[in-house]
């Protein structure tokens, strides 16, 4: 019964804000925090501002989905260990739980002076403190031939929901023998071993479906995260299947031709089946917008993850250039809980302690083969600095294995747990 | 199931001590078959009980008694054992040839393997040593050392002792050292049900007489190597600290990126309500990688003591 009625005013709020300009109902004098992005930082930091201070603050969180699927575990959906559902996750709980308010809309600009977030929907949000966690946008022109109108043809998959489900589909589409191209990103990108997991499950899925399909990698790094780990996999598990054309044989050369379907590596031309062109990134557009960027990204203070440039604004995940952190979920959640701590101690006097942050990527080479990497960090003056690390390694033994897949999963459950109650 | 146990301890208490000698391998396979029973039953409830949470608590408790229970009579068993070849067979020291057995015997900081043997009667209820060695309650323990954790094929151990082997523990003489010491620090819910040896001594003695039966004695170090133990003996002033709270918190917000505050433990085992004293005693343990788990070795190493005690007292006192 409580949480019908709850639920409904929930809904009541959501229909209020397609009518009223201002969204903010009439304020009760508390302060507010508006978060933009109800991502892996974005609702993390929602959810623990809403939960420890326990009614003290108002808290906004704008986001566009109705549903967030996550980017993380998507390449375990593309090798078919998992559903689509299984990415899925609803705002509800951050609405009804922890009475949130949630805003399915576009943020598109802030007035930094006023104190004001505008949205696509007409209106504006004010603030005492703005939390940005908008994740990636693409840099133009970053792949020749390729921009956002091409993602049907060529996806990138590296948001989540619809591409990962074209992607996918596309794989499945795959003729006998045909040829999967991955033009693979430049540092920084979000998620370092993303791509190469992906060939990972691509492969498990053509391995059993398609064997004499081919994947090719056009990569224009020398190296890459747990390279090691992942070549050894592909050898053991995939023969054969996958060649990695990296920078010294021009694999940062490429050009792309959506509507033939080839792609250009220093002027070879690969006739391909599938396109997953996933360009150099930049920060989340609003950062840019709202004037908080150097170059690509939004540099920040990693004492508190507050913008270098504007002392109310906290910008955490991957729009952020803020030292050794990789971009990952892991490490957007970790910072969330310390800009929520830094937030909350601001606008109400709550106890601010040393800021410490961790990151641990796992990722799965084939069935019960996972591996994982990890830091420890803390922030000095300069930057987030990496104090201690880990990575998995070859040779490890079957049980070991194993037990990092299962672990993995277990991640994911808290996680999400962690972001959206 | 309370039936069942007041039966058996009065077994246990009356045949053991009255039926004494002469039927002890009567008494014996009974209290066997009796086990038998008690253990399927136990495999029942934990069976029906799967998804009933509150009822979880029950089956654990019972897991508790049981285990007490083995203890118990393998302990009763033993006695019978004892006194049955005290009777038949004359009184035959076995031979204590401490010159052959190890040649550096002698040297006080490295183990006594004859006075490790002595030590060694308190496990005996539920460990084999030697040859023709079997499992019992617990693993037989030739070639132990070098061993992983949990992977000695035919035992059923716990799930925590599984996760740790999984995690790459393997038996040396430092980890044994840590487990001898305090079996639930290194290994949480462990099934062994054994307070521990607090004597250093005693455990390099028992060390000294259990690396006779491993297979590759040349894997084991020949210098003292029990001289410098890593230990998790905690001084009082550490245990001592109070946490606070508000910090271990804070502190516990990134315990939860993987931990499930519920308390289910799919993967990633739990961490809530936890008695304070194990969960420092763990953390301090992942601290001085002892357990094995890279994740949680780096986590704890940049935890001071304060820190530890400050998540200690926080995850108490979490519903
Ligand atoms: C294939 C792949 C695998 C991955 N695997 C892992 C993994 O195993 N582990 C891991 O830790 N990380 C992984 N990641 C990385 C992880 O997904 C990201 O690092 C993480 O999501 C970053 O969090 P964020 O909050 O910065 O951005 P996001 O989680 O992307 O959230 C941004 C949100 O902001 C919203 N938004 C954007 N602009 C606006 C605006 N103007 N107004 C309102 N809302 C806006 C978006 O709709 C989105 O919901 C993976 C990524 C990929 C692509």
């Amino acid at each position: 019964m409580k949480l019908n009625r709850r639920a409904f005013m929930g809904t009541g709020v959501a229909v209020a804000t397609l009518s009223a300009p201002m969204v903010h109902a009439a304020s009760h004098g508390k302060p507010k925090v508006v978060v933009v992005g109800g991502g892996a930082g974005g609702a993390t930091a929602a959810r623990y501002i809403a939960k420890d201070s326990a009614g003290e603050i108002d808290v906004t969180l704008i986001e566009p989905s109705r549903s967030y699927y996550t980017c993380f575990f998507s390449n375990l959906y593309i090798g078919g260990f998992w559903e689509i559902e299984n990415l899925a996750h609803s705002y509800g709980k951050l609405a009804a739980d922890y009475g949130i308010n949630v805003v399915h809309d576009w943020a598109t600009g802030v007035d930094r002076d006023a104190k004001t977030v505008a949205l696509a929907g007409g209106g504006s949000v004010p603030y005492d403190r703005l939390i940005l966690s908008p994740g990636i946008d693409f840099v133009d022109g970053a792949v020749p031939g390729w921009d956002v109108s091409a993602q049907n043809a060529m996806p990138h998959a590296y948001k989540g929901g619809s591409q990962t489900e074209l992607l996918k589909a596309q794989i499945m589409a795959m003729p006998e023998g045909g040829t999967y191209v991955m033009v693979a990103p430049p540092n920084p990108y979000r998620c370092p071993p993303g791509p190469y997991e992906r060939i990972s499950m691509v492969a498990h899925q053509l391995k059993a479906n398609n064997p004499t399909a081919k994947i090719i990698i056009a990569d224009p790094k020398e190296s890459f995260s747990k390279q090691a780990l992942f070549e050894e996999g592909w050898q053991k598990h995939y023969s054969g299947m996958v060649t990695r054309i990296g920078p010294d044989f021009g694999g940062g050369n490429v050009t792309v031709d959506p509507a033939a379907m080839t792609v250009d590596i220093d002027g070879e031309v690969v006739k391909a089946d599938v396109v997953n062109v996933i360009p150099a990134q930049k920060a989340g557009l609003i950062c840019e917008a709202a004037g908080l960027t150097d170059g690509n990204w939004a540099p920040v203070d990693g004492a508190s993850m507050v913008s270098r440039m504007d002392e109310n604004i906290h910008i955490l995940g991957d729009a952020t250039n803020q030292g050794d952190m990789p971009k990952s979920g892991y490490s957007a959640n970790s910072q969330a809980k310390v800009a929520a701590m830094a937030v909350r101690g601001a606008l109400t006097g709550s106890r601010v302690f040393p800021a410490k942050y961790s990151n641990t990527c796992w990722s799965l080479i084939a069935t019960d083969d996972g591996v994982k990497v990890g830091a420890a960090y803390e922030p000095n003056e300069e930057k987030i600095a990496s104090v201690s690390s880990f990575v998995s390694q070859t040779g490890e033994d079957e049980a070991m294995r194993k037990a990092t897949y299962e672990e993995s999963i277990g991640w994911y459950e808290g996680i999400t747990t962690d972001m959206f109650g | 199931m309370a039936n069942t146990s007041g039966l058996f301890m009065s077994v246990l208490g009356g045949a053991a001590l009255v039926l004494g000698v002469a039927y002890g391998w009567t008494a014996r396979d009974y209290r066997i078959a009796e086990l038998d029973a008690l253990t399927e039953r136990l495999a029942q409830v934990e069976r029906s009980n799967a998804d009933l949470a509150d009822k979880a608590e029950q089956a654990t408790a019972l897991e508790a008694r049981l285990s007490t229970l083995e203890t118990e009579l393998a302990t009763a068993l033993q006695a019978v054992e004892d006194a049955q070849q005290a009777e038949t067979a004359p009184a035959v020291v076995p031979e204590a040839d401490a010159e052959t057995v190890l040649a550096d015997a002698g040297d006080p900081s490295f183990g006594d393997p004859a006075k490790g043997e002595q030590v060694f009667g308190q496990c005996r209820s539920c460990h084999q040593v030697g040859q023709g060695a079997t499992d019992r309650i617990g693993p037989h323990l030739n070639g132990i050392f070098g061993r992983r954790a949990g992977a000695h094929a035919d035992y059923r151990y716990s799930e925590n002792m599984q996760m740790m082997g999984s995690d790459g523990l393997t038996w040396e003489i430092d980890t044994l050292d840590a487990y001898l010491e305090n079996p639930k620090a290194l290994v949480s819910r462990t099934r062994m049900n054994f307070a521990g040896l607090k004597d250093p001594q005693d455990r390099s003695d028992i060390l000294a007489y259990l690396r006779q039966f491993s297979a590759s004695p040349q894997n084991i170090p020949e210098a003292a190597p029990t001289a410098q133990p890593r230990e998790v003996d905690l001084a009082p002033e550490v245990l001592a600290i109070v946490g606070d709270t508000d910090y271990g918190e804070y502190l516990a917000s990134e315990c939860k990126t993987c931990h499930q505050q519920d308390g289910s433990d799919k993967g990633i085992p739990a961490i809530t309500q936890w008695p304070t004293e194990d969960f420092v005693v763990a953390m301090h343990a992942y601290k001085r990688q002892i357990r094995p788990h890279p994740v949680m070795q780096m986590m704890a190493a940049r935890l001071s003591d304060e820190e530890i005690a400050a998540l200690a007292a926080y995850f108490a006192q979490t519903e």
